[in-house]
């Protein structure tokens, strides 16, 4: 059997057009797909039922005392993280914030060490954007900054702008230029009709350059700025301003390095400056599948994208301090429950210890490294694969992830409605 | 099986032409009955003002602009927060709140329907995710249609069939409710980072004008019998001198349909502007109520600005970014492929600024000065204008010419003589009121055979009852207590059961979202159109098949089905 | 050598993100790609193993040589490994210094350890039964 139109969840690009074939319950083939998307889909092992972690290694449990011992866990709780949400639908993380509210948890959710320092920027300064198809259809400029698609978003380049066909842009590949920023001769540099090879940490000043540049200020501007030539940044600004409709990707290249936050205001700024000349735009190339998801949907109901702490009754907000890793690393929650993602492998040593100091609990289709960090293991369905749900693509589009096989797993959402109802003395939410 | 009988109300409900009569109302499993048994619950209303459940056919509540409002703005979700009380969750926010801030602070003020001012369609599954978590009210979206290719391309072709099953297709693949035009051409335009400046000026790449879409939509929005009429926001939204602008464009609307107008004009205040500057911007709003005096085929609503803090978020992108211009504060803009645009910025309206005291002058005379109230209604453009918890004030200022004369003794010098309004004596009777927040909505969304808007037998049991007695308070006098008591029903009775007492929601909602799957003769389905298609797959970037929104988003949806035309 | 550690996302950490336990996870992501010319100066061939210390700890990784990576920096797929020794101050932002952890970098003869040793260095317990 053959699915068609299949949503790849994996990364910020939910690319919508991959066939699956489909024999005996198993998936068999993809087509359309990038490394990412076969590997997700093809190779897919789970963990097979709930463990829990004993004195002397590993015991299977059931989901229901799975599921009590966790309402337990977090009822006994003073300081709760719930923590992770960018790999699964909407609907579990919109359970995941009734669970923070009702029991007075943090929540937050993995853009917290991705783009939220581009939040923070955003919070700042606003964000001018679009949805992909106006990039696709209309850019002639195309700039990646500190990012890497070819190895991060394998098909942003052919969907949404270098090798894409557009409206206003029939022969893709010879009308559009593209620029790339980056430290490392990557091998998206390798494609870039300029490439701009900055020194480490030199993106701020490089931004406020062309920023000046922009403004007509070339002449403050010395011979080199972080490692680039005068000459090529105000090419670049040349290209920038007569282009027809430019568009910004940035990655962690900005997010991560000296500056943070502030890099991104820079670069929204230059943004807003070259939209008095012609029409620009800008965009965080989102990582995980529907990590702009878990943004939204505490957006409505929290009224902040992450890092929300219900512990005084209201929703409080204040990244450097209710921010996940924070908390870990102060030491502060005495209980973690971790919904698909894997804050033992991607957070700072310091910050993962303190997983295995407290009680956690991993919700996750997948044996990862904060498993070994975890009390209990409860796997369940993989967004996309044998769940359906809503994710939200890197410019906000909704889309709907389809369920193309059963595995006989629970959904996640389910598993955390039955902890919420346990934790809510048994009433229905 | 529920009942509730609502005792000593004293009801207005203009659509049955009742004026304050103090009356029982019977109410069994969500609706309105002839009588119940002895078992039902009693309300007694004391002789409260009791009306139809509000109605806003125009505030942006729900979706990606208005999140992305609340989004990028933690100061305002600081403004306003409440903690987890009973049934009501956390709420934050003071001009975009969210979700349930919005379906609380609404239901306490007695609203159980609103519309949705503009959802993009390929956006509009977030919508609806959105309408779930407004629980206490029904809900409609306005589908933005200003920009859409393959509208553009129908109407250059001068094919109003072909532009109905267009519009019939999007309608049904976004759950939408009615057609919304955004600067009509001006958010295409905005694309290259242009806009146009008038209705005969030809879109770029397009060749068709502002005034062709809007014609040819209204043939249309009528020719599929749709049960609201085209609702536009007009080009040059915000600019100085605009009025001409807008009567231009209500001189091109015909007169199509008995039952409701045929143009719905939204958040006029904004397009009556006198003047060619800001520096001598002035009151138009005589002029265009003139015209809509004489044109039963328009409907307009205020676009009541009020001072203070808040959030401007409208598809019309190059407005937005305009305004970015004048306010240097943060500007994001939201472009969506082959449909629209959006932007959203933060203002304060100031006494201390001639111009916004002119702009609150304005939304106040065209209410003033519009004879039928059925043909202005009151909104802000929530939050353009103000945020929504603002109404109260409004009505109080309608209501009482004196309280109007002590807001004007605070204004920026030389408003006086660029508005009317100082020499306004009209002061707005309940009924008024009552017609510019329920009835008159009813009436242009075309929602009364819904059972919305009034308390007919068979109506829905939406009632709002006030804690104000009509017959001891002079609004003229005491606009205080006017202001106070619609800020918080009583009761607000939501589809026959009580959601909210005294300004304390008490139940969880349950609301529903109403759409239009409009008919279309077999030969115009989209579905089948080889050239959609190819066009569709060429330039979206996501395939046909999965832009539809699943029924699985409208757990209670209530879709309305037309007529096939011929 | 005094370096910066500069990590990323790479196609093969992504294909085996969801296999932390593989030895392909293993090898991806503890990889330590450094530009040639430091290589040289470090006296080191490719899949030489080197010692990368902050004030956090140390790590061993494998050295490979990419052209592409500027001198005095070392790249790292994100992951377990390079998490081991960066700092988990965020400056009041949420977000450490994924991009630009000051290193110090030598040669070495330790091994290269597990993901499963490098989460029981910090009291958690392998789970291999998959």
């Amino acid at each position: 059997m053959i699915e068609h139109d299949v949503v790849c969840p994996f990364c910020g690009c939910l690319c919508d057009d991959l066939e699956l074939v489909c024999e005996g319950g198993k998936i068999v083939k993809v087509q359309n797909g990038c490394a990412l998307a076969e590997s997700t889909f093809m190779n897919d092992v789970r963990l097979p039922s709930p463990i829990r972690r004993t004195e002397s290694g590993w015991e299977d449990i059931s989901y229901t005392e799975a599921i009590k011992e966790t309402a337990e866990i977090l009822q006994g709780a003073d300081r709760p993280l719930l923590y992770g949400w960018s790999s699964t639908h909407g609907e579990a993380q919109s359970i995941g914030v009734h669970i923070a509210e009702l029991i007075g948890a943090v929540i937050d959710n993995t853009s917290t060490v991705c783009h939220g320092p581009s939040i923070l920027a955003i919070q700042e300064v606003g964000h001018p954007g679009c949805t992909l198809g106006q990039v696709k259809n209309r850019a002639d400029v195309i700039i990646y900054w500190g990012c890497n698609p070819i190895e991060a978003h394998p098909r942003h380049m052919s969907r949404y702008t270098t090798y894409a066909t557009g409206f206003f842009v029939p022969d893709a590949q010879r009308e559009r230029t593209v620029i790339v920023v980056d430290t490392r001769r990557t091998d998206t540099a390798g494609i870039a009709d300029e490439f701009v090879q900055i020194e480490h940490s030199g993106d701020y000043a490089v931004l406020s350059a062309l920023r000046a540049i922009v403004r007509g200020k070339a002449s403050v501007i010395p011979a080199k700025v972080a490692g680039v030539s005068k000459e090529q940044l105000i090419r670049i600004a040349e290209i920038c301003k007569t282009a027809k409709f430019g568009a910004i990707f940035f990655g962690l290249g900005l997010t991560m390095s000296r500056g943070k936050y502030k890099n991104i205001r820079n670069a929204i700024e230059l943004t807003d400056e070259l939209n008095r000349h012609t029409k620009f735009v800008i965009s965080p190339l989102r990582g995980h599948g529907n990590v702009y998801g878990s943004n939204e949907v505490f957006t409505w109901m929290t009224g902040y994208p992450f890092a929300v702490d219900f512990a005084r009754g209201i929703a409080f907000y204040n990244p450097g301090e209710t921010t996940a890793v924070d908390i870990l690393r102060r030491g502060e929650c005495d209980a973690a429950l971790i919904v698909a993602s894997d804050p033992g492998a991607n957070f700072p040593r310091a910050a993962a210890a303190h997983l295995a100091k407290i009680p956690t609990v991993v919700i996750d289709p997948h044996v990862n490294a904060t498993t070994a960090l975890s009390r209990i293991h409860i796997p369940c369905t993989a967004a996309g694969i044998d769940a359906a749900g809503t994710a939200y693509r890197m410019d906000g589009v909704p889309i709907r992830l389809k369920k193309v096989i059963d595995r006989g797993y629970p959904d996640d959402a389910e598993i955390l409605k039955k902890i919420y109802d346990r934790l809510n003395g048994g009433k229905e939410l | 099986m529920t009942e509730i009988w609502v005792k000593n109300a004293c009801v207005i409900d203009p659509i049955r032409g009742i004026n304050g009569e103090i009356m029982d109302i019977t109410i069994r499993d969500g609706r309105i009955v002839e009588s119940v048994s002895d078992r039902a619950d009693v309300i007694d209303a004391q002789r409260c003002l009791t009306l139809p459940g509000g109605i806003d056919s125009h505030t942006h509540v729900s979706g990606t602009k208005v999140n992305f409002g609340r989004y990028m703005s933690p100061e305002d979700m600081r403004a306003g927060r409440t903690k987890r009380k009973g049934k009501m969750h956390v709420t934050s926010g003071y001009y975009v709140p969210t979700t349930f801030g919005n379906s609380y602070r609404y239901s306490a003020m007695g609203y159980t329907t609103l519309l949705e001012g503009a959802m993009a369609p390929l956006e509009a599954r977030h919508t609806h995710e959105e309408f779930t978590a407004t629980p206490h009210q029904d809900m409609l979206a306005n589908t933005l249609f200003d920009g859409n290719w393959a509208v553009m391309d129908a109407v250059r072709e001068k094919d109003i069939r072909k532009t109905a099953a267009v519009v019939a297709w999007t309608l049904k693949a976004a759950r939408g409710y009615g057609i919304k035009l955004t600067n009509p051409g001006g958010t295409e335009a905005w694309g290259f980072g242009e806009d146009l400046t008038g209705i005969h000026e030809m879109v770029p790449h397009f060749a068709v004008t502002p005034a062709e879409i809007i014609t040819t939509m209204i043939r249309a929005n009528e020719l599929l019998k749709l049960p609201h009429s085209v609702h536009l926001h007009c080009n040059n939204l915000g600019k100085p001198g605009n009025y001409q602008t807008t009567l231009e464009t209500f001189d091109i609307v015909p007169d199509l349909n008995p039952d409701r107008q045929t143009l719905y004009a939204t958040h006029v205040q904004f397009h009556a502007y006198g003047g060619g500057t800001w520096k001598n911007i002035s009151s138009k709003a005589e002029e265009i109520t003139r015209s809509v005096n004489s044109k039963p085929q328009i409907v307009m609503d205020m676009g009541q600005i009020m001072f203070g803090r808040t959030m401007t978020m409208t598809a019309d992108g190059p407005m937005e970014f305009n305004l970015h211009c004048l306010h240097h504060n943060k500007w994001s803009n939201h472009d969506v492929e082959l449909e629209t645009g959006s932007g959203i910025i933060p203002v304060t309206y100031s006494k201390k600024s001639a111009v916004n005291c002119i702009m609150w002058a304005i939304g106040l005379e065209l209410a003033l000065l519009t004879k039928n109230p059925y043909q202005c209604l009151l909104e802000t453009d929530n939050p353009n204008g103000a945020p929504f918890v603002k109404y109260p004030e409004i009505i109080g200022l309608l209501m009482s010419k004196r309280y109007r004369d002590e807001e004007c003794a605070t204004l920026a010098t030389g408003v006086e003589q660029r508005t009317s309004l100082c020499a306004l004596e009209r002061e707005l009777d309940w009924h008024d009121i009552a017609v510019m927040t329920r009835a008159g909505q009813a009436k242009a969304l075309g929602i009364i055979n819904q059972g919305k808007g009034h308390l007919g037998i068979g109506a829905e049991a939406d009632i709002a009852i006030y804690p104000i007695r009509t017959d001891s308070v002079d609004p003229a006098r005491e606009y205080r207590k006017v202001v106070e008591g619609f800020q918080k029903t009583r009761y607000t009775i939501k589809r026959g059961r009580v959601v909210s007492r005294d300004g304390d929601i008490i139940v969880d909602g349950a609301n529903a979202t109403f759409w239009v799957d409009a008919k279309v003769p077999e030969d115009l389905r989209m579905e089948n159109d080889p050239e959609f298609i190819k066009r569709f797959e060429q330039f979206y970037t996501v395939r046909m098949s999965n832009y539809p929104v699943q029924d699985v988003y409208l757990p209670r949806g209530r879709r309305i089905e037309t007529e096939v035309f011929t | 050598m005094k370096c910066i550690l500069n990590t990323g996302r790479t196609v093969p950490q992504g294909t085996s993100v969801e296999h932390k336990g593989s030895d392909n996870y293993r090898s991806v992501t503890s990889a330590g790609f450094l530009n040639p010319v430091d290589m040289m100066m470090l006296g080191i061939e490719d899949g030489d193993r080197v010692r990368l210390t902050t004030p956090a700890g140390y790590i061993v990784l494998t050295a490979r040589p990419a052209e592409g990576v500027a001198r005095a920096e070392i790249f790292v797929a994100i992951g377990p490994y390079a998490n081991h020794i960066i700092s988990s101050e965020t400056h009041g932002t949420g977000m450490p210094d994924f991009k630009s952890q000051s290193v110090e970098i030598e040669p070495t003869e330790e091994p290269v350890k597990s993901v499963g040793e490098l989460m029981e260095a910090i009291g958690g317990l392998r789970y291999d039964r998959t």
